[in-house]
Parts: structure tokens; C-alpha cells; sequence
């Protein structure tokens, strides 16, 4: 459906400009990417390179007996096999998890779990080989969903498993790993004073971040001893400390190389063919290469949970939530782990409560183990608590934006979970969507309903370093440890310019190895512009006063007396002395030596975002064909250096969260197999099932942050499905209350009106 | 992926004989679009496969005034885009443009096409060895089977994934089959068979034999026709279930009308009775609802399917409520 635009649609409500940041330039790694010539993951090529096949379990719940790989290691052209008895053994708790993991030991926990592995002449014999291998399997019965994972009779996953029941171990085997509370005021007092109280259950199934590169990794054992893995990561370095947790040997055994990278979203954190191609490298002393299939993908990395929610509020009439209680149990996949910590850190966020609790459960069952996906957790809530919010504001009689408003969380409040707020942007950001021309544009037609929602993101800080060396032409080289998932190469590299009074393009970033730079932690929690952008203001810092000290020398005055403005020095009491930024780096080498900057920070002044929608549907009733008729998404950023990249974590998240709630999930069999292994089952949205989607940027500035940067990656991914099922809802006049809202889900809920 | 053979077929005889001697183990291979995906995804292991794609003669489209003969190597992109067919023959140009994405239609052709195998996701993973590769049981008898058949299957459940398939059958089309002794023929209704008369193929075709063109015999003037596909996404979606319709109309009466159903039976499913019931109808008197329920009444959904009985009574009447108010 064409829209005509009465309004921007892109708009950026701005707080201060600077030179550099603000602006919208081109990113350093663009035309590689758009002319092929990016090396990702599967490209990597080396002499001698052997490739590489997994072998996966058929069975979502099984002992394994015995694995006999003797067939399989006499094919002409194998040249290795290996099993989990080739890692170093023992320890205890998360290490043997990932261990096990990455190839499984004594049970296969779920359809796609990594059994053995081969090194070969080509693909087609390591595929032969692997097909070759005879795994003697116990079958058990699978439970995969987190419902039927929590009852007494359920499947156990592992006997060692007890339950942390609010910090007490219990003496039973149990799939619960762990039950833990929050809790702030009397939840039972605040819901007696409540005129209106709402109780819901929710479901969501399990969804993959679905980034189109593949997992591939090849590493090199070399006859030094030193490990070498090209990979695609979001984390070098955390990709380095994995391997060497699960292979035992020390961190400075190993140099992991990040190769482009094909996406990520939180999926490409935690290690899976690294650890099993260096096993298969130090077997046969040569490169070795593996590469995952969609199939591998979906099947055998961390996907976001399945999960269930029940969540009550109360309010008075006049609009005041008197008290909320949220139930959370998140599927942590075969190994404990779920984000269900974050999602009940999320939940109520948005909301300045006097009564709250939010219960918190982490349940293993028969799929492949979590992992991070944007904002882990968070939408799993959000579904459940903001659909609720809606349904008080409804009873009570109140705009959904102006009941949020009268609750708003802002600078001061206590969250549910401990922490007070410091400055954060979300009262700024419902103001917008209140006045944005979107809110207040009317619907035309029956069955299109409008819904809001909003979501919250804490963000992370965490180790970065960046390394800044001045060139002979006026130019700086910077180096960072930072995966680029996002355009971050371009925002980190802006951070230094501004401070060196540079134009941009005088600025070359490069994401460098493990050996070539201090620790820097992933590329994830929407910490990477922030943190590693800190790092880079921290290390142009270090350069601005080196070459400030050295056109002191060269003039020979004080350097206090020295300026540098828009790429010049200059002397503040002697107008003759002047020189560009380039004079000086050519001087360099005559004057003293080369100049470079260095930092490594682990910065405290996380700003947490906050993100809003506003979307529009029109929902067909006898198809149950949900249609996104228009979509806008506010966030608070606190200061968007690159505003193109914003709006495109923006968009993305809303992109997904679409995906998520109209169409994608695992749709497991009986038996624990995901039947839909492709993407073509699997059902992303594409091009032609999204509308433009607005944004409007809202700058609250971040007072942690030089520049006022918070983190923007992950929060637009919350908001989205509870904002749709609210817009379904007043399309349609039924609320659904379970992911994915699909045509067939959508139907069944206008017939059972 | 095992190794396999690749013979590029220049004559009709050539391509006929090559795989008649290599059966069952071989295939042919047009544009490769879904054949090589079986292949890669090892559902199916071939020793030889012999491409149609360099035969002469199988590229064309020739319209004329007995009506239409389409090479089987046609692309699904030039059908949807065919002047002639989008004028004469829309049902089929609207299946055309509504299959899969513009790579897949650039490169997928008319014969390959019709002669895709099932999508059934049991039957494209190489861990379920089911009835349909030989095996034992139907793994989507009781679960799974969401995207599964409703009508007209009895031990597999599968839907003909073709939606050109449906478009031809509505407007009566006739298949060519080349084998090394000549041609044979047949109404396209007669070229499919259900998994109850051949569990293996969903066609006729013998070894050796290939599609070689298909033809559409003129409609008379009067006659309008339309394809609907029902899809989870925009693009790059199977049918949840389509439908398409020709209808004959002269005098405000119907005098002819076929409707087909796509996505919802082994095979493109004919409903003789909604053609019967349409025909002779004023196109005013038409009761849209009551033909689309007529067009379902003998639907046996699956555990997780029945959806698509409303669904389809629904494409139904839309179909048949466009076509009379054009
Ligand atoms: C992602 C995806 C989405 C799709 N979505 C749709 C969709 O929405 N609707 C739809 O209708 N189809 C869809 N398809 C199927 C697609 O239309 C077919 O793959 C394509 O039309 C096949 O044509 P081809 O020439 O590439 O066939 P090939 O892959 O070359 O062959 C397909 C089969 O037909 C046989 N064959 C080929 N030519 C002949 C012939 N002339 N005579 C006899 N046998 C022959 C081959 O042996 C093989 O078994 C989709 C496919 C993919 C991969
Ligand atoms: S529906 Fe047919 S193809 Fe699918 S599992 Fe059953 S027998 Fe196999």
C-alpha cells in the first residue's frame, strides 16, 4: 500500500552537533562488500587446506553408547576423525557444557547436536566419511517445550541437574536450573488497592537470529604450538577464551582472526566449529576447514527461546499501576543458560512501581542450547507484559501512550531488579510517538487496527582497546578488536576524527586480531559504539596531546599554549605559529619519532534505551493474513554518531520483531526434529511483506558517555511483537496471546471470537 | 552430495535414450532449480543426469488461432510476462508470476516445474525415509502436517507444489510427452496421479519419457479466468492453497466453468461439482459462500490443517466473485 507523506520520515530529534559525529558518511568496508570482494568465513583459503563434515544427532534425546568411526577413518582421503573424547577431559559445570556443546559426550540432547567430525581431501569425502561413522544411540523420549519441561514427570535432561530454587540447591534431578525472584514493595497490597486487575498467559516459540552467513571457521594447530582460527565471530577474543577453556591450553596459545562477518545478531558469540576444526587441525597438522548449512545453522547453533509468561497488573482508575507481577520461564536449549535473567530485568522497566515481582526460570529441554539473539529475553517478556499494559489501559479508559506516560521510569526510579535509573530518554520518547503525525493519522478501512508498545535495554560496557598511529600524509590508521556487525568500523572511527578535528576519510579502521590488540569483549549488548567508540575517543585523546607536546617542541613554547582546531595547531599567544594537522604528521619523523595513540577502557557509564512502535494492520478474517499497513519506530540513542546506522538498527530490529511475530518459529515434531529446516520453512519476512519503517531518533545524551552515546542495536527488536498484537487486537477485537501470530493462528482466533 | 554423471542431450531422441538406459538412475535436468536441491540435500542420490536444456525447439511459445503451445523449456519468467498469455491466458500468467522469487522464475522452466517433486519437509530431509522414498509409514499422518493435504490423499499427505500446474488444468490444457519412439499426449488432468496409483512419481511418465510442450486450446471470447494464491509471505511462499478459475460467461449466464484447486491434494484438484453447480447460473444469482463451501465439503483435514478448509472456501468465492463482476 502506497502511503502519501505529510511528514519526515526519518527525522532526528538532535541534542548538539559536533563536526563529525552527526553525520552521515560512507562505511569504510562498503565497496568491498557491494562488488564481492569481502572475505567472510567460507572463504578463507590456505596451502593445504582440508575440509571438513560434522556428524549430527538424528535424535533430540539419546544416550550414546558407543561411536564407531573405524569405517569412516579408512575412506581413501580421510585424513582425521575425532570425537568428544579428544578434548582434554574434566572439570565441572559451564565448561563441560560448552565442551559437550560443541561434541557430545555421554547423551545427545538434542536433533543436530554435534557427535563427531572429519577432516578429508574435499567436502564430498569428508560428507562420505561422516556418513560412515556408527553411533550406537539409547533412545530417549525428548521433552521440548518449556511447559511440559518443568512438570514432575518430565524427561531428564541431565542427573546432576538441580534446581537453584532462590539460591537454595535442591536434592532432586530437575530440568529447572534455576528459580530466582525480584522483588520491590508488596505485590498483594498493591493489588488490593488495584480497581482494575488483568492476568494473562502467554507463549512464545523458539526463532533464530537468521543471519545469512553460515557459521565457518578454519583453524591451523601449528608445530610451534600456537593455535590459529579464522572465523566468523562477533567476539574474537571471546571466541579465543572458549577455545582455550574447552581445549585447556592458555589464552596466549591461540590468535583468532575475524573474518567479515555475514551477520550475527547475538548468534555468533559463543564457539562452535572453532574448538572441533583445531581438534581436527592438531590431528592432522594441516589447515582444516568447516563450514555449517542452513540446516546446521538452525538445527546446531543457539536460537532464542521458546518461552511462557504470565503476567498481572493492577491499576486505579485514575491511571496509577498499584502493583505488577510477572511469572517468566525461558527455555535454556539442551544446557542451562536461558536469558531469562535479562527478559526480568526488562519486564517492568518501563514502569515506576511501588509493588513488583517478577519470578524467573531457567528450564533446560530438548533443543539446541540459547543463545544471545538482540536483546535476549527482552521481546519474550515484552510480548506478555506490554500486551497486558494495553489491556489495563483499555479498562481504565486511558490512551495506552498517556497511561505509559503517568507510569514512566525515569531518572531516580528504582528498578524492580536494584539499580536506579540514571538520566534515561524515555518519557522524551513517548512524547514523540505521541505527536507523531503517525499516532494521530486516522485508519481507513475495516479490520485495521493501530498498537503501541515500548521496550527497554539496559546495554553493557566491558573491555575495549583501540590503537591510533598517524601516518606521514596527515592521516591516522586505527585499529580495534570489535567485530562490525553494524556499521561500527564507520561509528568508532567518527569518535576519533571528532577528537582530532579530522574529516572522517582521514581516519582508516581496521578490525585487527587477537595478537594485534588489547582485549576487547563482543560485539554485542549494543556496546560496541559506545565502549569501543570510548576507546577510540581515549586513544585520539593520547595522539591530540602528543601532538599538541610536539608542535610545542618544534615552536618551542608551552604546550598549553598549543591549540588544535579543525585539523590546525596553533599557538594561542603567537598568531605566526600555525600548522595543519598534515605539516606536523610529516614532521614527525624529523622531530622525535612517530606518533601513536593507545587505550584500553572498561567503561561504567552504561546508558540504558528505550524504544517505542507504533504500527498499523489490517487484518484479512478469513485468511488471517496479517498485513503491516505502516510502522514507526522511536528510540532514544542518546547521541546518534552515524544516524543512517541508527535508523538501520531501527529498522532491522523492527524487521525481525516483524518476522517474529507474524511468522517465524521451530516447528518441532513429537520426536524433537524442527521440521521447517530451511529458510524457505523457516519464514523470514522479505522485502515485499515490509512497509518503509520510519524512525525518529530521540537524543536524550547518555552523561556516561563523551559523546552521549547509549547503545541502539538491541532495543528495537522489543517492542515490535506486543506493539502488532495490540494493533491486531483493536483490527480484529481478539487479543492473541501466542507467537507466531500466522494466518492460520490469526483465523482460528476470528472464528473462536 | 554424491558424484554423478551430467550428459547434455542435443536431440529429443538422444535425451529420451541416455535416460531410458541409466534408469531408475537417472534424471533429467532443465533449469535445476529444485532438482539440484534434492541432490545437494541428499534426499536423492543420481548417476547420471541428462539435460533438456540445449533441445531445440522447447523455447518457444506459438500463439495462433487454435490457441497456445508452450516449450516445456520456457521459463516461469517469460510465461508471466508473455503478452499474449497475460491477455488470452491470465490464470496461467498470474501462477507464473506467483511462484517462488524472479531468480527462481528466471531460471526455472514450465517442464521442470510441472515436474517438481513434493515439499513436503518429511520428504526433502534425508532422515525420514517415508512411504514417498520407499519407506514404511507417512510421517505427517498425525503431526507436522500443517502445510498437508485436505482433500483427495490417502496414505501421503503430500500437496503438488505446482501452481503453473493448477492454472493449466483450469484452462484445460494437454500435456506433450516425448519419448524415443515419438510423442504421446494427454488432458493434463489424466498427466498427474495421485501417491494411491504410483506412490514414487506424481506423474505418468515412463523411463525415458520427458515433457516436451504443453498446449491450451483458445477460449472462446467470454471467457475470463483468474489465479489466487493464498501464501504466508509476499515472496518466495508455496501455496497455502490457490485456486483458479475459468469461467465461460455469455448473457449474464455461465455456460462453462472449471475450478481448480492448488495446495490442498496430491494432485491439482478438480472440483467437478462447483463446475456443475456454477454452470447454467446467472452470473447475479451467483451465492459466492455457498460455492466455496461446495468446493470444500468433502475436505479431510489433518491435526494441524483444518485451517485451510475455511481458507480455501474463502480463495474460492473471491476467485469466483472476481471473475463474475469483471
Ligand atoms: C525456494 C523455492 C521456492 C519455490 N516456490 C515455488 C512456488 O511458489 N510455486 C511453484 O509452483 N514452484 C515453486 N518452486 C519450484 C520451482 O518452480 C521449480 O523448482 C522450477 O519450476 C523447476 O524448474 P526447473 O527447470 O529448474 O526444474 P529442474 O530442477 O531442472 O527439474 C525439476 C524436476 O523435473 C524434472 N524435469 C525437468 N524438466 C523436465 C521435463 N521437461 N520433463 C520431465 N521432467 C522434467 C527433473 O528431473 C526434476 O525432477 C520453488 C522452488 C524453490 C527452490
Ligand atoms: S506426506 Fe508423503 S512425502 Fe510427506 S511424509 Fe508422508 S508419505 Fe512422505
Amino acid at each position: 500500500m502506497a502511503t502519501t507523506r505529510d511528514y519526515e520520515p526519518n527525522v532526528v530529534l538532535s541534542n548538539q552537533d559536533y563536526n563529525v559525529v552527526g553525520t552521515r558518511p560512507l562505511r569504510p568496508d562498503g565497496a568491498d562488500k557491494v562488488t564481492g570482494r569481502a572475505l567472510y568465513g567460507a572463504d578463507f583459503a590456505a596451502a593445504g587446506l582440508l575440509s571438513g563434515s560434522v556428524l549430527r544427532s538424528p535424535h533430540a534425546h539419546a544416550r550414546i553408547k558407543s561411536i564407531d568411526t573405524s569405517k569412516a577413518e579408512a575412506l581413501d582421503g580421510v585424513r582425521a576423525v575425532v570425537t568428544s573424547a579428544d578434548f582434554p577431559q574434566g572439570g565441572e559445570g559451564p565448561v563441560v557444557w560448552q565442551r559437550d556443546n560443541v561434541l557430545a559426550s555421554d547423551k545427545a540432547l538434542y536433533r543436530g547436536h554435534a557427535i563427531a567430525a572429519v577432516a578429508a581431501a574435499s567436502p564430498h569425502i569428508a560428507e562420505e566419511a561422516v556418513s560412515l561413522i556408527d553411533v550406537d544411540y539409547e533412545v530417549l523420549t525428548p521433552v521440548t517445550d518449556v511447559q511440559s519441561s518443568m512438570k514432575g514427570d518430565a524427561p531428564i535432561l541431565h542427573d546432576s541437574l538441580m534446581t537453584d530454587e532462590l539460591g537454595e540447591k535442591a536434592d532432586k534431578a530437575s530440568n529447572v536450573a534455576s528459580h530466582f525472584q525480584h522483588v520491590k514493595g508488596d505485590v498483594k497490597a498493591g493489588f488490593k488497592e488495584a480497581d482494575v486487575v488483568i492476568e494473562r498467559e502467554f507463549t512464545t516459540k523458539t526463532v533464530h537470529q537468521g543471519y545469512i552467513e553460515p557459521q565457518a571457521a578454519t583453524a591451523l594447530w601449528n608445530n610451534d604450538g600456537r593455535l590459529h582460527i579464522w572465523c566468523s565471530t562477533q567476539g574474537s577474543f571471546a571466541a579465543r577464551d572458549a577455545c582455550a577453556k574447552i581445549l585447556d591450553i592458555p589464552v596466549s596459545q591461540i590468535r583468532v582472526v575475524p573474518l567479515e562477518i555475514g551477520g550475527g545478531f547475538g548468534g555468533k558469540i559463543d564457539v562452535y566449529l572453532e574448538p572441533v576444526a583445531a581438534l581436527l587441525s592438531k590431528k592432522t597438522g594441516t589447515p582444516v576447514k568447516l563450514v555449517m548449512s542452513r540446516a546446521d545453522v538452525l538445527q546446531g547453533t543457539g536460537p532464542t527461546p521458546g518461552s511462557y509468561a504470565k503476567i498481572k497488573i493492577g491499576a486505579k482508575k485514575d491511571g496509577t499501576i498499584t502493583a505488577a507481577h510477572a511469572y517468566l520461564a525461558m527455555e535454556a536449549g539442551a544446557y542451562p543458560g536461558s536469558p531469562v535473567g535479562a527478559g526480568a530485568m526488562c519486564v517492568l522497566a518501563p514502569y515506576d512501581l511501588e509493588n513488583a515481582l517478577v519470578d524467573g526460570y531457567d528450564v533446560v529441554v530438548n533443543k539446541p542450547k540459547t543463545a544471545a539473539y538482540r536483546a535476549p529475553g527482552a521481546p519474550n517478556a515484552a510480548f506478555a507484559g506490554e500486551q497486558v499494559i494495553d489491556e489495563v489501559a483499555k479498562a481504565i479508559g486511558m490512551d495506552p501512550i498517556d497511561f505509559r506516560m503517568k507510569n514512566a521510569a525515569k531518572e531516580g526510579t528504582r528498578q524492580v531488579h536494584g539499580p536506579t535509573f540514571p538520566r534515561v530518554g524515555y518519557e522524551e520518547v513517548l512524547e514523540a510517538m505521541k505527536s507523531h503525525p503517525h499516532y494521530n493519522a486516522p485508519l481507513d478501512g475495516p479490520n485495521q487496527g493501530r498498537g503501541v508498545a515500548v521496550g527497554f535495554w539496559f546495554n553493557i560496557g566491558f573491555d575495549s582497546a583501540c590503537n591510533i598511529a598517524v601516518n606521514a600524509d596527515g592521516t591516522v590508521t586505527l585499529q580495534e578488536g570489535s567485530t562490525d556487525i553494524g556499521g561500527t568500523r564507520a561509528s568508532i572511527a567518527m569518535q576519533a576524527a571528532e577528537v582530532l578535528t579530522l574529516p572522517y576519510e582521514k581516519v582508516h579502521p581496521t578490525v585487527v586480531d587477537t595478537d594485534t590488540i588489547g582485549f576487547t569483549a563482543v560485539t554485542g549488548g549494543s556496546r560496541t559504539t559506545f565502549a569501543t567508540g570510548w576507546a577510540a575517543y581515549e586513544a585520539a585523546q593520547d595522539v591530540r596531546t602528543k601532538m599538541i607536546d610536539r608542535a610545542a617542541q618544534i615552536w618551542e613554547v608551552d604546550a598549553d599554549t598549543v591549540e588544535l582546531e579543525d585539523a590546525v595547531f596553533k599557538s594561542k599567544s603567537d598568531p605566526e605559529l600555525s600548522m595543519t594537522f598534515a605539516e606536523l604528521a610529516g614532521q614527525l619523523g624529523r622531530s622525535g619519532g612517530g606518533i601513536t595513540g593507545t587505550a584500553a577502557v572498561s567503561p561504567s557509564g552504561v546508558g540504558g534505551a528505550f524504544a517505542g512502535n507504533i504500527v498499523d494492520v489490517e487484518v484479512d478474517p478469513e485468511t488471517g493474513k496479517t498485513e503491516i499497513l505502516r510502522f514507526t519506530v522511536v528510540q532514544d540513542a542518546g547521541k546518534a554518531i552515524h544516524p543512517s546506522y541508527v535508523e538501520g538498527q531501527m529498522q532491522g530490529g523492527a524487521v525481525q520483531g516483524i518476522g517474529w511475530a507474524l511468522n517465524e518459529e521451530y516447528y518441532m515434531s513429537d520426536s524433537g526434529t524442527m521440521d521447517n529446516v530451511s529458510l524457505l520453512d523457516y519464514r523470514m519476512p522479505t522485502s515485499l511483506d515490509l512497509p518503509m519503517i520510519d524512525t525518529v531518533i530521540v537524543e536524550v545524551a547518555n552523561p556516561g558517555h563523551p559523546y552521549g552515546v547509549r547503545g541502539v542495536g538491541e532495543a528495537p527488536i522489543i517492542p515490535p511483537t506486543p506493539a502488532i498484537a495490540n494493533a491486531i487486537e483493536n483490527a480484529i477485537g481478539t487479543r492473541l496471546f501466542a507467537l507466531p501470530m500466522n494466518p492460520a493462528a490469526v483465523a482460528k482466533a476470528v472464528m473462536d471470537k | 552430495m554424491k558424484p554423478f554423471k551430467f550428459e547434455q542431450a542435443t536431440t529429443a531422441v538422444q535425451a529420451s535414450q541416455t535416460h531410458a538406459d541409466a534408469a531408475p538412475n537417472a534424471r533429467f535436468i532443465s533449469g535445476g532449480t529444485d532438482i539440484l536441491g534434492e541432490i545437494k540435500e541428499s534426499v536423492l542420490e543420481v548417476n547420471i543426469l541428462v539435460s533438456l536444456a540445449g533441445l531445440s525447439g522447447a523455447s518457444e511459445i506459438i500463439s495462433s488461432d487454435l490457441g497456445l503451445e508452450i516449450g516445456a523449456l520456457v521459463t516461469l519468467a517469460r510465461i508471466a510476462s508473455d503478452q499474449s498469455i497475460v491477455e488470452t491466458y491470465p490464470a496461467l500468467a498470474q501462477a507464473a508470476e506467483s511462484v517462488a522469487t524472479p531468480q527462481i522464475r528466471n531460471v526455472g522452466t514450465l517442464g521442470g516445474n510441472l515436474c517438481q517433486r513434493p515439499r513436503c519437509w518429511y520428504y526433502r530431509s534425508p532422515l525420514f525415509d517415508c512411504l514417498k522414498k520407499g519407506g514404511e509409514t507417512c510421517f505427517a499422518s498425525d503431526e507436522g502436517n500443517k502445510y498437508h493435504a485436505i482433500l483427495g490423499a490417502e496414505n501421503c499427505h503430500i500437496v503438488h507444489p505446482s501452481d503453473v500446474a493448477v492454472a493449466l488444468l483450469a484452462l484445460d490444457a494437454t500435456v506433450v510427452v516425448s519419448n524415443a519412439s515419438g510423442d504421446r499426449q494427454m488432458p493434463i488432468g489424466d498427466f498427474f496421479v495421485s501417491p494411491d496409483v504410483n506412490m514414487l512419481a506424481e506423474n505418468v511418465l515412463e523411463p525415458g519419457e520427458f515433457v516436451s510442450k504443453v498446449k491450451i486450446p483458445k477460449p472462446s471470447s467470454g471467457t475470463r479466468s483468474v489465479y489466487l494464491k493464498a501464501k504466508e509471505r509476499q515472496a518466495y511462499d508455496f501455496a497455502l492453497s490457490s485456486v483458479a478459475v475459468s469461467l465461460e460467461v455469455r448473457d449474464e449466464t455461465i455456460t462453462q466453468a472449471h475450478v481448480v484447486l492448488g495446495g490442498v491434494a496430491p494432485v491439482p484438484y478438480s472440483v467437478p461439482q462447483v463446475d456443475s453447480e456454477l454452470t447454467g447460473q446467472k452470473i447475479r444469482e451467483v451465492d459466492v459462500q455457498a460455492i466455496g463451501q461446495l468446493a470444500v465439503k468433502d475436505a479431510q483435514p489433518l491435526s494441524d490443517n483444518s485451517y485451510k478448509v475455511r481458507l480455501t472456501a474463502s480463495m474460492v468465492a473471491r476467485a469466483v466473485s472476481r471473475l463474475i463482476s469483471e
